[in-house]
């Protein structure tokens, strides 16, 4: 018995190379949020643009993109990092995480949308959202704005994705409490907001892939999260799911691209890079995932219907860029230590 | 065991090359790294300061978190047993037709791995999961009858996936136990509850000891399920990740600090208890013997119960098995899905590179396990027979892997072995293969030595030395007479080891590469893209492969869980 378990074992061992030893050939790793069908398309693009180079991505949470280039900074494995919120690509300029690279599409971007050393660019905009069930909610009676996922109707109906660890919750809230301010910088009338959301929330929701789920089987009615995902969702599977665009104004946040410092192969990332923001490689991303392309160079009539109808209907709230970069951390602090789980007990109704 | 015929060989001192090279491993390996964990929770800016601890202690969310795993932990510890104990007991002594396969599938929550465990117990008792939905249906009732949020829902799961601890550890020292002791305690006039308490369960307290600490510290680190279940329930493991999502490093380590202190402080508690409560049983090489269910009624009812209680512990299984069957975004409204298909494993075979790690979770689980065998063998025979200074030591860096959560041990060598500085022992791993294996060993030094330390404790010295004074060296004797004696702890531990690192998914996800990237990653990938019926086909195959590891390795455990009668 205990040969045969010495026999299976050596064999186990010594059939399995290990991986990293072999030759490979090109190969260019992404990490990025966009998942799976987005990146299998625009790798399949690249690779077809690239003949012998293989591009291999992993799909992993934004902020979990941050802290992998932090550990791998003595070792990085990673040659770009595509996908988001500006403020996350600032922190990782400021770190020396990320490579200057100017593309060529960069003159076609506003003057915000990128790093002034060239070390990020944005590819897409992304609306957030008011999003519901539209088997158990008529289109009529949605929340057509942020103050109306207060209305008691809505008393224990609001499901939230986790917000510390989502760009996009912490895109909302922040721009929230922006608002709520009116401009004084005092955040206690956005606390109060977010208190009487926290109210009617019933669940903090860990993925969005839950999120989805809890949503279409109705264990919530009404979420808010962001525009090309619930396109998504309406487009690729049968859940009764649809969305408002907030008639107020909606953050809209902006989404980039950077090559990583130290990546092992530059050269294929830079070329990755102009790639995916060239104006072919926009209008599929658009066609096929819903995504608003950064640039404003392009001929509106090589855009997808529904973005031509989406784009006038989308007014993006203003806030001031530097305050919410400084802040968002602190009030994310408050609401996890303050307001979390405490709105009931307070007595907002 | 004779009180004055100690000959030379028990009394001679451990040699110096035997102690040297795993104290050594010990100290660059386990303690080392975690210096850094320490340094950074005090180390604020430029200077050295406890603002960290002060924070903690003065906040009342921190405090809730710290009494939080405390109380979970411990309540865990106490529902493993109740479940765990019994049904050892249970399979060990009754006879019955199915006994050994049932006995067997008792341990299947160990097939399920923590990520994808967590995700089936929504499927089937979350809000509008399969049973809550049929309770629903069934009673007429217009809301869910039950939320699975808070306290209650982490110690659920908690309870399914750690009584296997007990279970199996009862089980091995059962099997190790010599029925005389309980038949001369019977024959003298005790009854069979007095047999229980004063002969079986003090000859088991090693194993209950050894399964109590593995729960108590799989509670105190587990993640998964608090993070899935907890709603507003804190703690600590979730208030790191929370602290490390927000940017706040020194927080997450001084939350680090805490969580470990915690841990070791119940360590050091129950090895005190556990001190001088050393007794071995002379084996005879005599199994226990089972007794086989002979009164009518009871023929049919133990089965019956055998097999209910089983299907119960199998739902979760079954489950997975059921989504990995549904299509993509089909199951919405109803209790059970009303399509099914196998686009799911189609899309699992066509798509090769979802195989790689299935290949790379072999790999570096059985890399790592091997190390875990050798080691931990050592480590035991050290510790249970050594003659030295620095055992206490070596027992408390032993166990030191468990009480650090599986978060710490990914951050401490992600940080240790991020530099090349080779004159302070330091390395490149970060980005390599090599580090999750390294993870992993680390992480299952714990399991794999307490299992082979209680078999170790299990029987007497003086056959070692029997086999000393009949001429044989050291490296014979621990190969003709301890080897094989402590083969049912070391199998065991060294299969929960395996099984173990095949899923494991808290330090992976810090420490993977693209090239080593494990099943549980992938598994997670599929999740984060909307495709559960992927994901559940993955776990499929990944308990497939735990199955198909213990039907093998089940056969070591002679004598216990599945082997031949008698």
């Amino acid at each position: 018995m205990k040969k045969a378990a010495t026999t299976l074992l050596a064999a186990a061992l010594l059939l399995a190379p290990v991986p990293g030893c072999g030759p490979d050939g090109d190969v260019l790793v992404v990490y990025t949020p966009h998942g799976r069908d987005l990146l299998e398309h625009f790798g399949e693009g690249f690779e077809a643009r690239h003949p012998g180079v293989q591009v291999h991505w992993l799909d992993m949470g934004s902020q979990e993109v941050l802290e992998r280039l932090r550990s791998e900074r003595a070792n990085p494995q990673a040659d770009v990092w595509w996908g988001a919120p500006d403020d996350m690509f600032i922190r990782a300029a400021e770190d020396g995480l990320l490579a200057s690279f100017p593309p060529s599409w960069a003159e076609h971007l506003a003057e915000d949308h990128m790093d002034p050393e060239s070390r990020w660019f944005a590819t897409f905009l992304t609306p957030e959202v008011i999003a519901y069930n539209s088997a158990a909610v008529p289109r009529s009676e949605a929340p057509r704005d942020w103050n109306d996922v207060l209305d008691p109707r809505w008393r224990d109906q609001v499901l939230i994705r986790e917000p510390l660890a989502s760009g996009t919750m912490r895109a909302i809230f922040a721009a929230i409490i922006y608002r709520e301010s009116e401009g004084t910088g005092d955040p206690t009338a956005g606390y109060d907001w977010l208190l009487r959301l926290d109210a009617q929330t019933k669940e903090y929701v860990l993925n969005p892939t839950l999120l989805y789920q809890k949503l279409a089987r109705q264990e919530g009615l009404v979420t808010l999260w962001n525009m090309p995902d619930i396109e998504t969702l309406k487009a690729t599977t049968d859940f009764p799911i649809d969305y408002t665009i907030p008639e107020g104004g909606t953050p809209v946040v902006v989404d980039g691209i950077a090559v990583v410092h130290g990546a092992p192969s530059p050269e294929l990332a830079q070329a990755f890079v102009e790639y995916v923001g060239s104006e072919e490689a926009l209008q599929e991303a658009a066609e096929h995932f819903f995504r608003i392309p950064a640039r404003t160079d392009l001929d509106p009539a090589g855009l997808p219907e529904w973005l031509r109808e989406a784009l006038p209907r989308i007014r993006p709230m203003e806030v001031e860029r530097a305050t919410l970069l400084e802040q968002t951390p602190v009030w994310m602090r408050h609401w996890d230590a303050n307001i979390r789980r405490r709105g009931q007990a307070q007595g907002y109704e | 065991m004779g009180g004055g015929s100690q000959g030379r060989f028990v009394k001679r001192t451990t040699p110096l090359w035997l102690l040297l090279p795993v104290f050594g491993l010990f100290i660059w390996l386990v303690l080392y790294p975690h210096l850094f964990v320490l340094g950074d929770s005090l180390w604020i800016g430029e200077r050295l300061s406890l603002d960290g601890y002060r924070t903690f202690f003065t906040s009342r969310s921190e405090l809730e978190a710290l009494w939080g795993s405390l109380w979970i932990s411990g309540a865990s510890v106490l529902l493993s047993a109740m479940v765990g104990i019994p049904l050892a007991f249970f399979f060990t002594r009754y006879d019955f037709p199915g006994r050994s396969l049932l006995a067997a599938l008792a341990a299947v929550p160990v097939l399920l791995p923590p990520l994808v465990g967590v995700i089936a117990f929504l499927f089937l008792y979350g809000e509008s999961g399969i049973v809550t939905r049929s309770v629903q249906a069934a009673l007429g009732l217009e809301r869910a009858p039950w939320r699975m949020v808070g306290g209650w829902a982490i110690l659920l799961v908690h309870t399914y996936s750690m009584y296997v601890y007990f279970y199996l550890f009862t089980a091995a020292g059962l099997a190790r136990l010599d029925p005389s002791a309980m038949e001369a305690a019977e024959s003298l006039g005790a009854g069979r509850t007095r047999t229980l308490l004063r002969v079986t369960l003090p000859m088991l307290a090693p194993s209950l000891v050894a399964a109590s600490l593995l729960v108590f510290m799989t509670s105190m680190a587990s993640f998964s399920a608090p993070y899935i279940f907890g709603g507003g329930f804190r703690v600590l493991t979730t208030q790191i990740f929370q602290s490390k999502v927000s940017g706040e490093v020194t927080m997450a380590m001084v939350q680090t600090v805490v969580l470990a202190s915690a841990s070791l402080l119940f360590l050091w508690g129950l090895r005190r208890f556990d001190r001088g409560r050393e007794f071995a049983a002379v084996g005879k090489g005599v199994g226990a013997v089972r007794k086989p269910v002979r009164s009518p009624w009871a023929r049919t009812l133990v089965p019956t119960v055998a097999v209910a209680g089983v299907f119960v512990l199998l739902l979760p299984h079954l489950t997975l098995l059921l989504v990995s069957f549904v299509p993509q975004g089909t199951w919405t409204m109803e209790v059970l899905p009303s399509r099914y298909s196998l686009e799911n494993y189609r899309a699992l075979l066509e798509r090769p590179q979802l195989w790689t790690p299935v290949a790379n979770s072999l790999q570096m689980a059985t890399l790592a396990t091997a190390g875990n065998l050798v080691f931990c063998f050592v480590v035991a025979y050290l510790l249970v027979r050594g003659r030295f200074r620095g055992k206490g030591t070596m027992g408390f860096l032993t166990m030191l892997p468990w009480a650090l959560p599986g978060t710490v041990i990914a951050v401490a060598l992600a940080t240790t072995f991020s530099v090349n500085q080779p004159w302070f022992g330091r390395f490149i791993l970060v980005g390599s293969f090599w580090i999750l294996p390294l993870a992993y060993f680390l992480r299952n030094i714990p399991l794999v030595a307490q299992a082979t330390i209680a078999s170790f404790r299990q029987y007497d010295p003086s056959l070692e030395e029997a086999a000393y004074s009949l001429g044989a060296g050291w490296p014979t004797t621990m190969r003709r007479i301890a080897a094989p004696l402590v083969l049912p702890g070391l199998a065991a531990g060294g299969l929960l080891a395996w099984v173990t690192a095949l899923g494991e998914f808290v330090s992976s996800i810090l420490l993977y590469t693209y090239r080593s990237r494990p099943i549980s990653i992938e598994i997670l990938s599929q999740l984060r893209a909307f495709d559960f019926g992927a994901a559940a086909a993955l776990g499929v195959v990944l308990a497939c492969l735990m199955t198909a590891a213990f039907a093998l390795g089940g056969r070591f455990v002679q004598g216990g869980l599945t082997g031949p009668r008698g």
